[in-house]
């Protein structure tokens, strides 16, 4: 059947970008796999209501997120555990330059609360416009503005970026020292 | 994997000025590209393409019977 092969080779070509979603939202290489299984699973079962020339990438984003917040809901939203898998995987690979550098921004970008991370990811590195991150995340455009703009300031101060909005160093590193000594 | 790149790239071109703040003259935005570009440019292992291959092979099946 032609419909289902177009389909199925579309499919195929989102899997890097639903496995970097899902990465930086599970901050787990194998959690993040288990939801782009789940998320092919179910868009193979909906692929009717897939209507052809939309955005394919964010139809399939908006049911990796449902997974993952329904998979959060009922494992009881615990803690995220950082066992290290991603780290000890990318660490075989290091990037060209700042090795270290990106270790520390991963630490900072676990750090956030998962509203504003897929915010900043959605905006920031998936390429999406403000107004399919609010579709995919089922919110309004305002409030991924907002998501965003406290992500990126958050991660400065982790980071010691000292940003546009400038607070002087003096109360960004007393905030760090603050933060880090609790 | 370039693709990713080349979309946010043209996505931020086209949203223009009110995307600066992720854009490649924020450190936080250029750290941001690199660790996603580094996930999508991850191997992506066969488990995927196999799961595809039989969610394809049951649909022709029922479609017989």
């Amino acid at each position: 059947m032609a419909a289902s092969q177009g389909f199925k080779t579309d499919l195929l070509g989102s899997i890097p970008s639903l496995r970097a979603f899902a990465v930086s939202l599970a901050q787990n290489a194998d959690r993040a796999d288990d939801l782009v299984q789940e998320t092919l699973v179910k868009a193979w079962d909906k692929q009717q209501s897939f209507q052809p020339g939309t955005n394919l990438k964010a139809w399939l984003f908006t049911i990796l997120r449902n997974e993952f917040y329904s998979q959060m809901r009922k494992r009881g939203r615990e803690v995220q555990d950082s066992d290290g898998i991603m780290t000890a995987r990318l660490a075989v690979h290091p990037a060209q330059h700042g090795q270290l550098d990106l270790k520390d921004f991963r630490a900072a970008l676990e750090q956030l609360p998962e509203d504003q991370r897929e915010a900043i990811i959605l905006i920031g590195a998936s390429g999406f416009s403000y107004e399919e991150a609010a579709e995919i995340c089922g919110c309004a455009v305002g409030t991924i503005k907002s998501r965003v703009s406290r992500a990126r300031a958050r991660l400065q101060e982790i980071l010691k970026i000292s940003g546009d909005d400038d607070f002087g160093p003096d109360a960004i590193s007393s905030q760090v020292m603050g933060s880090s000594a609790a | 994997m370039k693709d990713a790149t080349k979309t946010a790239t043209a996505a931020a071109a086209r949203h223009g000025p009110s995307r600066d703040t992720l854009g490649t003259n924020s450190e936080i935005g250029r750290k941001l590209k690199q660790y996603y570009d580094e996930l999508v440019s991850d191997d992506v292992p066969d488990r995927f393409a196999r799961l595809l291959a039989q969610l394809e092979q049951a649909e022709t099946a029922q479609k017989k019977d």
